[in-house]
């Protein structure tokens, strides 16, 4: 069982592989780059052919899809499950297609949960890829509608499956939405953190909990599908 | 008393829930346990009867749209079907159902429109609770818990029969033990088994009030459209040379394949059969004697097995009767299967029973496989035989 890279290139290189079964928060402040930064670590799972599931809370299943479509063609055969809180609850009825499956809200856990499970079950038991990509697109969506002891429990249930499915889960959070104590309980769930502040005129990642001490800062740009990092401060 | 519409289930409930009752469906998470909840409300409103649902993660519009996914059709109903909305008030939509809780995080409102709803019908009905836990999430464990104990009251003062979805989280282990052993009627658990990820779902009665039926679990499987499905991962078919063993696998499958040679089964034949609420996988062996060591291979795992013998054909019994005995010793249920009864000098099934000596617990049941005669009904025989509650 191997482990898993982010395609962050300096930061891997600091970090060495992420063991199989580890579950990663991603918090930062808002327009951050967040979604490019999960969006170029899963593409870097699919270049390693790791099967992904996104959870999306913010942009319809369709949206998703079409990021990566852009951004490469080639990788478009890819094992990819997107499950969709976003369409039904804006009222549009679409069925589910070969990589979107729709939940009915971001309050229905049980239809998350259930859909996350059936990809598990496809790319795990009926493709036989050894490595999967769990990444849930908000958890501070989800912590609008419901509270944090729910929420909780419903990641106590799934970080424990990506454990025993020796895959990666990471989780991204929105900065400056919650309150200390939230963070705090979440925190307790997860191997290690993503951290993103605003530094100057532009933002800084730093990687804590995978080395014996956090990561240097490192301010960074997006291009495309990469992350570029500047020299640490 | 109303029926649950999952095959099997109906039959462990003694015949299905009597009014004033209260069912939970108690799932682990990641299992479809809310199809059983949906499949039941639409058994019923096609049976006639009035319903309500309690929406409670899903906005209301998109209830006929959730229902469409396994083949029901909610529109011919709209008259029987009353929904309460305890979801819009969540995501600040207006709504325009008749039950609305302006506050579904509220108890007390939601309270209010769940006692009112059950006086206001007019007659004994089936109401359904979309989720229990995202209840319990919004409105608190011990808070719910007192709801849930005055609306199976009201239940049972109306006679309306109640069914919950709920999602076994991890919450209190005391709340858990009190929904599993205490707050309703009947309590069905649905599970997972897993190992690295969930790959098969079963169903098991864990508790009813009106009758001590053992527990049993059962695999399923949910089709979309079709619903649930008990699942038989594995029925063997097995009997000597030229019997007509994969004449009856595809006279059974939806879809099968033979691994043949010359007119004879070399490897073996793959079918599935989908029939009266049953999705089951069949294997037919091949006949000949070198291939005994395939029929031992193929019937460890099997959950039952057909022997399939020529009734014309009485010189192969002594065959046959061999491969009885290599299967028997798995001691799985065994349904004979007497074929070609088409043809001239076919023995009957009885006259077959006393040349094998064939005990009267093991039904013999009469084929003309290649018409496909008999071989459905040989199939419930078989299911029944491996479902049956002990
Ligand atoms: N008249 C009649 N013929 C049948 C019936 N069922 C099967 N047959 C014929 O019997 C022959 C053998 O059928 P198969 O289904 O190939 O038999 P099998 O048991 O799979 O044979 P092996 O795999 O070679 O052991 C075929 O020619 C079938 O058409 C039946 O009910 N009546
Ligand atoms: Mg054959």
């Amino acid at each position: 069982m191997s482990g898993y890279s982010l395609g962050i290139e300096k930061i891997d290189e600091l970090i060495g592989e992420i063991r199989s079964g580890s579950n990663i928060m991603m918090i930062g402040p808002p327009m951050s780059g967040k979604d490019d930064i999960i969006n170029t670590i899963i593409y870097n799972g699919i270049k390693d052919e790791n099967s992904v599931i996104f959870v999306s809370t913010r942009e319809p299943g369709e949206r998703v899809l079409e990021w990566f479509k852009q951004n490469d063609q080639d990788t478009f055969d890819a094992h990819i499950g997107i499950v969709d809180c976003v369409t039904k609850t804006l009222g549009m009825v679409a069925s589910d297609t070969e990589y979107i499956k729709r939940a009915s809200s971001p309050v229905d856990l049980t239809g998350i949960g259930v859909k996350i499970s059936q990809f598990f079950e496809e790319f795990l038991m009926k493709k036989n890829i050894p490595n999967t990509r769990l990444c849930i697109n908000s958890l501070s969506t989800i912590l609008m509608y419901s509270n944090i002891q729910t929420v909780f429990r419903f990641l106590h249930v799934f970080t424990g499956r990506v454990k025993s499915a020796n895959a990666l889960g990471i989780y991204v959070v929105e900065d400056e939405m919650h309150d200390p104590q939230t963070i705090a309980t979440l925190k307790q769930l997860f191997d290690g953190m993503i951290e993103i502040k605003s530094n100057g005129d532009g933002f800084a990642m730093r990687i804590v909990g995978f080395t014996p001490k956090p990561t240097p800062w490192f301010n960074y740009e997006i291009d495309g599908m990469n992350i570029i990092l500047q020299e640490s401060e | 008393m109303i029926q649950t519409g999952i095959t099997k289930l109906d039959d462990y409930l003694m015949g299905g829930i009597p009014d004033g009752k209260s069912l939970v469906y108690y799932s682990h998470p990641g299992v479809e346990g809310n199809v059983f909840g949906m499949q039941t409300l639409y058994h019923n409103l096609a049976e006639g009867k009035k319903c309500v649902f309690v929406a409670s993660s899903s906005d209301p519009s998109m209830i006929k749209d959730m229902f469409k996914e396994f083949g029901w059709d909610l529109d011919a109903y709209d008259e029987n079907l009353i929904v309460v909305d305890a979801y819009s008030g969540l995501v600040g939509a207006t709504s325009n159902e008749k039950y609305v809780v302006e506050n579904p995080e509220s108890i007390d409102l939601l309270n209010e429109s769940i006692e009112k709803v059950m006086e206001e019908l007019d007659e004994n009905s089936t109401i359904m609770f979309e989720s229990l836990s995202t209840i319990m999430d919004l409105c608190g464990e011990k808070e719910t818990i007192d709801a849930v104990k005055n609306w199976n009251l009201h239940g049972m003062l109306y006679e309306h029969v109640l069914i919950y979805n709920f999602t076994a989280w991890p919450y209190d282990s005391k709340t858990l033990d009190l929904i599993k052993h205490e707050l309703f009627d009947a309590v069905i658990t649905v599970g997972g088994i897993a190992e690295r990820v969930i790959y098969g779902q079963y169903f098991g009665v864990l508790k009813t009030e009106w009758s001590d039926i053992e527990l049993k679990s059962m695999l399923f499987r949910v089709l979309r459209p079709g619903g649930i499905r008990i699942y038989i991962p594995k029925i063997v078919v097995t009997g000597p040379y030229n019997a007509g063993k994969s004449t009856f696998v595809h006279a059974l499958s939806t879809r099968a394949v033979s691994v043949d040679r010359i007119g004879t089964t070399v490897a073996l034949d793959h079918g599935h059969v989908d029939h009266k609420g049953f999705s089951a996988d069949i294997f037919g062996t091949p006949g000949q004697e070198r291939f005994d060591p395939i029929i031992k291979m193929l019937s460890g795992e099997a959950m039952g097995i057909f022997l399939v013998v020529d009734s014309t054909n009485t010189k192969d019994f002594v065959r046959a009767k061999q491969m009885l005995e290599i299967t028997k010793a798995y001691g799985l249920p065994l349904v004979v299967i007497a074929n070609k009864q088409d043809q001239s000098g076919a023995l009957k099934p009885e006259e077959i029973r006393s040349h094998f000596n064939i005990p009267e617990n093991v039904q013999i049941m009469p084929t003309v496989a290649d018409k496909g005669e008999g071989v459905f009904e040989a199939f419930e025989a078989l299911v029944n035989k491996i479902t049956e509650v002990v």
